[in-house]
């Protein structure tokens, strides 16, 4: 049964029983509609080489191998976040207002950095550093797990109020002030790695492959996927609706953590700031659904909506153009995507 | 010897001080202009990456676009880079610069820390590396104002409006900023021989963005904490966009007996500065413009193989009461 579970399950949502495997075409999207999903897909795709290779023409040091990495690795720490809010939505549902949404990730990975940094100086090493970055973020995770499913708050409102908890305990913690932080485990991750690339980009390419094993590959995802798609349904089929929703925070809580460790090896310490992450985050995580097969939030295509933005950013500076054009290129592609997505989506439920 | 007599000594000593250091700052201008004159500069065929932190304030502003303009009228090409007080950004910029490999970088402002592993790597790439009021050993030469000087200029001018004794509210959030720290310590050290000079505890803590309103609402908040008139003498600030904020809190509660003291010449508390009613009392007008042309000349002086020395002053003005309008006339504001 898993073995063509993706081939059905991604945004099918007109297939309310994800456990009938029998027959996965009989009731997915009319035939009109797949051809507009797969125009928009590839039309994104198209834009996205297109930008690939308009900056490697005019800029011919683009396409080198250490800027691709630069690339890459820059994109780690919002790549690592966007992949968080991404497992989010699949597990809540990706309207934007009720569904899944993670308003604290930025906020997260702020705190978790402050933590690493402010043990090191207080003279622990990086394995107490790390749990404890990593525990911050899943503590958060948690927080807004019981927010959600124990109060039974809106996700957009229980972790709005999060973020700001967080952000103030960061503020507490560091006084609003930069923390430097270095460590051999900073320094590791903040180096060049092998073909001159950085340590950031192999981080990143391994925690995609890593979460979009198990999220596009296995039960556990396959399940994710029928929750937040079609909740009535996956709890009439027997599954726990409200600890997959819980699991998808505390999973979205973790990334903040790890991101937060990434943070600190990219910027030698904790800074301030960390709230302007968090609509570029938000941002890429939608943007992603365009360039998956049906539409719908993957794990694969939220790296890829991270590498479409960090090589924007990168080929504006390559080109001597202000970066600032960057924000309005992402925002005129959410709005068309989203509009795109809203109609095809309207057209289903006829 | 008597209270009276020794704070009146000290006041006179203090005038003295500042007047001196005035002539200093005064004839530093002129040997600086004299040495811009001398030999044609060329920058010709170079591509100069220009980093800052920010443009977001009227210093950073015009250090950035003076930097641009001086690269082209040198006939360079700059590669220039905004992170918009983003360190994340910064960063990222700092890096995709390092690969571009230009002739030079000029880094404009930035917390230490987070840029200094950046630099080391465009110096181990062989890219000279220069800065504008970052102190880092990795930049061959650093273009900055006087912090040392603007930090006892400001000081003294405090101590002296306060008549040596009172206590005063301080913004130090900022420690991690070189030249914040500098003007900081400064003042620690011009107060420690005035016991009676009291730095409020705890300090706050100025922030960005939204620096003015916070500021607003900090001061707002020892203002109901320190009721009575002439429990707090003065604010002091590393800048002067919190002045700014503290300025208008205090004219909003009435308690324009407290003076306020900041650096950079924002030409909205200039504004202030001059006006008779204003509780701004005193803001050191750094001359960004003339930085950035500083920083990009000293980048052709080096590429056409002079050597520098490691640091250029380019002087500070500190606008009073007194002397704003001519201040300001210097600097080309209003």
């Amino acid at each position: 049964m898993l073995v063509d579970a993706p081939y059905y399950i991604p945004g099918s949502l007109a297939e309310p029983a994800p456990s009938n495997p029998q027959d996965p075409q009989a009731s997915g999207p009319a035939y009109g509609q797949r051809v507009a999903a797969l125009a928009l897909r590839g039309g994104s795709l198209a834009v996205f080489i297109g930008v690939l290779v308009f900056f490697s023409v005019t800029a011919p040091f683009f396409l080198t191998i250490g800027n691709v990495g630069n690339v890459l690795g820059q994109s780690a720490i919002a790549g690592v976040l966007a992949i968080g809010l991404t497992i989010v939505v699949i597990g809540g549902g990706s309207n934007v207002v009720t569904g899944g949404i993670d308003l604290s990730l930025a906020a997260n990975m702020g705190l978790s950095a402050a933590v690493y940094a402010t043990l090191v100086q207080a003279g622990y090493g990086d394995p107490v550093a790390v749990i404890a970055a990593l525990g911050t973020g899943l503590a958060i995770g948690a927080v807004n797990a019981a927010a959600i499913t124990l109060a039974g708050i809106v996700p957009l409102l229980a972790t709005l109020a999060v973020m700001n908890v967080v952000a103030g305990l960061e503020l507490v913690l560091t006084n609003n002030t930069v923390v430097p932080a270095s460590t051999e485990l900073l320094l590791a991750l903040s180096a060049s790695g092998p073909f001159g690339i950085p340590v950031l980009a192999y981080v990143l390419l391994g925690f995609t492959l890593l979460v979009a094993a198990v999220v596009q590959f296995t039960p556990l995802g396959l399940r994710l996927y029928a929750v937040g798609e079609f909740p009535e349904a996956a709890r009439a089929a027997g599954l726990p609706v409200k600890s997959f929703v819980a699991g998808s925070f505390l999973a979205s809580g973790l990334c903040g953590g790890f991101a937060g460790i990434l943070s600190v090896s990219f910027l030698s310490g904790s800074t301030t700031g960390a709230g302007d992450m968090l609509l570029p985050v938000v941002v890429t995580a939608l943007l992603g659904s365009v360039f998956s097969r049906r539409l719908v939030p993957t794990i694969t295509g939220t790296l890829l909506s991270t590498l479409f933005v960090g090589f924007l950013i990168n080929g504006f500076q390559l080109l001597n153009i202000s970066s600032t054009l960057v924000s309005g290129v992402q925002g005129l592609l959410i709005l068309l995507v989203v509009s795109a997505t809203t109609l095809l989506r309207r057209q289903e439920n006829v | 010897m008597t209270e009276e007599t020794r704070t009146g000594v000290n006041r006179r000593n203090i005038l003295k001080l500042t007047a001196a250091a005035g002539i200093v700052a005064g004839s530093g201008l002129l040997t600086s202009r004299a040495a811009f004159a001398q030999g044609k500069l060329s920058l010709k065929g170079k591509r100069i990456g220009i980093s800052t932190a920010g443009t977001d304030h009227f210093f950073d502003l015009q250090a950035y676009n003076a930097q641009v303009e001086e690269v082209k009228r040198l006939g360079g090409e700059p590669i220039a880079v905004d992170a918009g007080r983003n360190d994340g950004k910064l960063v990222s910029q700092l890096q995709t610069l390092i690969a571009q490999k230009p002739d030079a970088i000029v880094q404009l402002l930035g917390t230490l820390s987070v840029i200094d592993p950046w630099l080391k790597k465009a110096r181990d790439a062989d890219i000279p590396v220069f800065t504008i009021d970052v102190g880092s050993v990795n930049s061959i030469n650093n273009s900055t104002s006087d912090n040392w000087g603007i930090g006892k200029d400001l000081a003294l001018q405090l101590v002296s409006d306060i008549g040596g004794e009172g206590n005063i509210v301080v913004f130090n959030g900022f420690y991690g900023v070189t030249p914040c720290a500098i003007r900081y310590d400064q003042l620690v050290n011009v107060i420690k021989y005035f016991p009676k000079v009291q730095i409020v505890q705890p300090e706050l803590r100025d922030v960005i963005p939204n620096t003015v309103q916070d500021a607003f609402t900090q001061i707002t908040a020892i203002l109901n904490k320190y009721p009575e008139k002439g429990s707090i003498k003065a604010i002091w600030s590393a800048w002067d966009i919190p002045q700014l904020g503290a300025t208008q809190a205090l004219t909003a509660a009435g308690r324009t007996e407290i003076k306020t003291y900041g650096v950079d010449g924002s030409p909205e508390v200039l504004q202030l500065v001059a006006d008779a009613n204003s509780p701004a009392a005193a803001d050191v007008a750094q001359q960004p413009a003339e930085l950035g042309r500083v920083a990009i000349q000293n980048v052709a002086r080096y590429l056409a193989g002079e050597a520098l020395a490691r640091e250029t002053y380019v002087p500070a003005l500190l606008a009073n009461k007194q002397n704003v309008g001519e201040i300001s006339r210097k600097l080309g504001i209003g």
